[in-house]
């Protein structure tokens, strides 16, 4: 059981100075636009991960004219209490420890204290390119799956030196043995890599739409594919087959890196068809599987980060996606809204115990 | 940094070219020569263009010499019909240190990596190909940086020598000598479970 029982923020974001402590499971936090209820959330995320959720230097998390920031929080984990510091110094330095012992290398600590974000923006991740989604699955597969990070990096390196031959080859001759050399080591570590995606998305996409079900209460006709040109074919001949073509487009046109996680609706691309609420609750879909799958991982539930999660949702898919958050997952899970009174309403319904917050 | 002297400027200009060195380091190495004796700064000098001008590369292996072939390469106490492959002279002067190694060498001069403009028409391997195939080489031993581009490299040499009878072996790779298993670092460890030795060769 993972839970965060207090938190202090100095010269964070708009805070100042400011201290908050959560009695039970569910906090609901809300206020105005511009009250700081995201940030709030964000630096619940960046004890998690050592960084903000949205990607900015950390130079910018510091409150404006000020120099220098601190995030303290209190945990409970399996029953211990936990300690951990963020501190940005002055000379944007940053230290991050665990009950008063630094960390060398900040790596180390992901994954430690599990948490799930998910904000308004996230809805790219329906509706943007598929670069978004393939990030979406490396980011939960670094962290439940050993050795994944390293062939992710070792893959990239190898396709940015083939690339770049590829671009050479152009102005010069071509030394097909040295293409040759980078076709096999790309294609050992593709290979590993879609083994990886593909048995990990075997099992979740079926709780992506379980969880979808959950939260519309019918499928919508929603269908999730892994699309892979390895399916077909072994990256080695894929290479082999593309080479003339990717000798004259001066880069690798097949591989891991064009994988798609495909979003279809009644045949269709989910992206043009869906309505502001479908996309929401897809996105909702995507990110309670990514929560679960890392609770079956690390044997206790993430915290559970949900920013802005009623807009656009009917009464019915929010009551739904309420109860199954609050009451069924027994996570802790922080929730903002810009209506105290809403919030009320719905958290009563649901019939759970919470504390509100309001800045 | 306002100098005195122009003479002096560019001494220091000249000191900041070598790596490593900043303006404050060169001017202290530069205020330092100018307490020294005039005979002994010029000696100094020669010496340091002589080492330029007269120093050549063996032409068997590439490795630093004073004739046209190395002391390794002309020392008939050493089997010469092992090469070990590295990058640069100072991989030379490491392996030379360990006292263990008995064969020749061959220094590539870098290791292939397209993305900094290296290709292997830039390394010595067309040279270490012939040499293998002239001197029937039994054994071809790569002592390479444990990276991508390191495994690029040994991959695309033994493509280009995989005609020859020559066997090909790679330095091992994994925990350190001496080290701390806690304190390995979690790929190494990994690698050296996956290539674990049986205990007889690891006491011989």
């Amino acid at each position: 059981m993972l839970q965060l029982r207090s938190i202090s923020l100095v010269q964070f974001r708009n805070y100042v100075e400011q201290d908050f402590s959560f009695s039970g499971r569910v906090t609901a936090i809300c206020g105005a636009n511009g009250a700081g209820k995201t940030n709030f959330l964000d630096a619940i995320y960046y004890l998690s991960f050592t960084k903000s959720y949205f990607s900015r230097p950390d130079s910018q998390s510091v409150h404006h004219g000020l120099q220098g920031m601190r995030i303290e929080g209190n945990y409970l984990l399996n029953g211990e209490e936990q300690k951990l510091t963020c501190i940005l110094r002055e000379t944007n330095r940053k230290e991050f420890a665990l009950n008063g012992e630094d960390y060398k290398k900040f790596s180390e600590h992901i994954g430690k204290f599990p948490c799930v974000m998910i904000a308004p923006d996230d809805v790219e991740l329906v509706t943007g390119s598929s670069e978004e989604r393939r990030r979406f699955i490396d980011t939960i597969l670094s962290q439940s799956q050993p050795g994944y990070l390293s062939w992710l990096i070792d893959y990239n390196k190898i396709l940015q030196q083939r690339n770049s031959l590829l671009k050479a080859a152009a102005e010069h001759h071509l030394d097909e043995s040295l293409l040759d050399t980078f076709d096999e080591q790309l294609s050992e570590k593709g290979q590993l890599l879609f083994a990886a995606r593909k048995e990990f998305l075997d099992t979740f996409i079926p709780l992506v739409n379980e969880s979808y079900k959950n939260i519309a209460e019918k499928d919508d006709d929603i269908f999730i594919r892994y699309d892979s040109q390895l399916t077909q074919d072994q990256m080695r001949e894929l290479l082999l087959t593309n080479r003339q073509r990717d000798l004259y487009l001066q880069r690798t046109g097949c591989g891991i890196h064009k994988d798609e996680l495909e979003l279809l609706m009644a045949g269709l691309l989910f992206k043009n068809l869906a309505s502001q609420g479908q996309r929401k609750s897809l996105l909702f879909a995507l990110k309670l599987a990514e929560f679960e799958t890392l609770r079956q991982k690390k044997g206790l539930a993430p915290i559970l980060l949900l920013d802005d999660v009623f807009e656009k949702l009917d009464a019915q898919r929010m009551h739904n996606l309420l109860s199954k958050v609050c009451v069924k997952e027994k996570a802790q899970v922080f929730i903002t809204d810009t209506h105290a009174e809403r919030l009320r309403q719905q958290l009563d319904k649901i019939g759970v115990e919470y504390q509100l917050i309001e800045l | 940094m306002q100098l005195p002297s122009s003479l002096l400027e560019n001494a220091v200009a000249e000191f900041t070219r070598l790596p490593g060195i900043g303006k404050k380091t060169a001017l202290r190495l530069v205020l330092h020569l100018l307490k020294q004796d005039v005979g002994d700064v010029q000696h100094f000098g020669e010496t340091i263009a002589k080492l330029r001008r007269d120093i050549k590369f063996c032409q068997r292996c590439h490795n630093i010499s004073d004739g046209d072939i190395c002391s390794t390469c002309a020392n008939s106490m050493r089997n010469q019909r092992m090469i070990c492959v590295v990058e640069n002279i100072r991989d030379v002067i490491a392996i030379e240190s360990t006292q263990q190694y008995n064969g020749t060498y061959h220094v590539l001069g870098g290791i292939i990596s397209p993305l900094d403009g290296v290709g292997p028409e830039q390394l010595a391997i067309g040279s270490l190909v012939q040499r293998i195939e002239k001197e029937e080489t039994e054994e071809l031993l790569f002592a390479l940086s444990p990276n991508i581009q390191g495994d690029t490299t040994i991959y695309y040499i033994q493509k280009k020598t995989a005609h020859l009878s020559c066997r090909i072996t790679t330095i091992a790779r994994g925990i350190a000598f001496g080290g701390e298993l806690e304190y390995a670092d979690e790929m190494t460890l990994a690698r050296s479970i996956a290539n674990r030795l049986p205990v007889q060769q690891y006491v011989k």
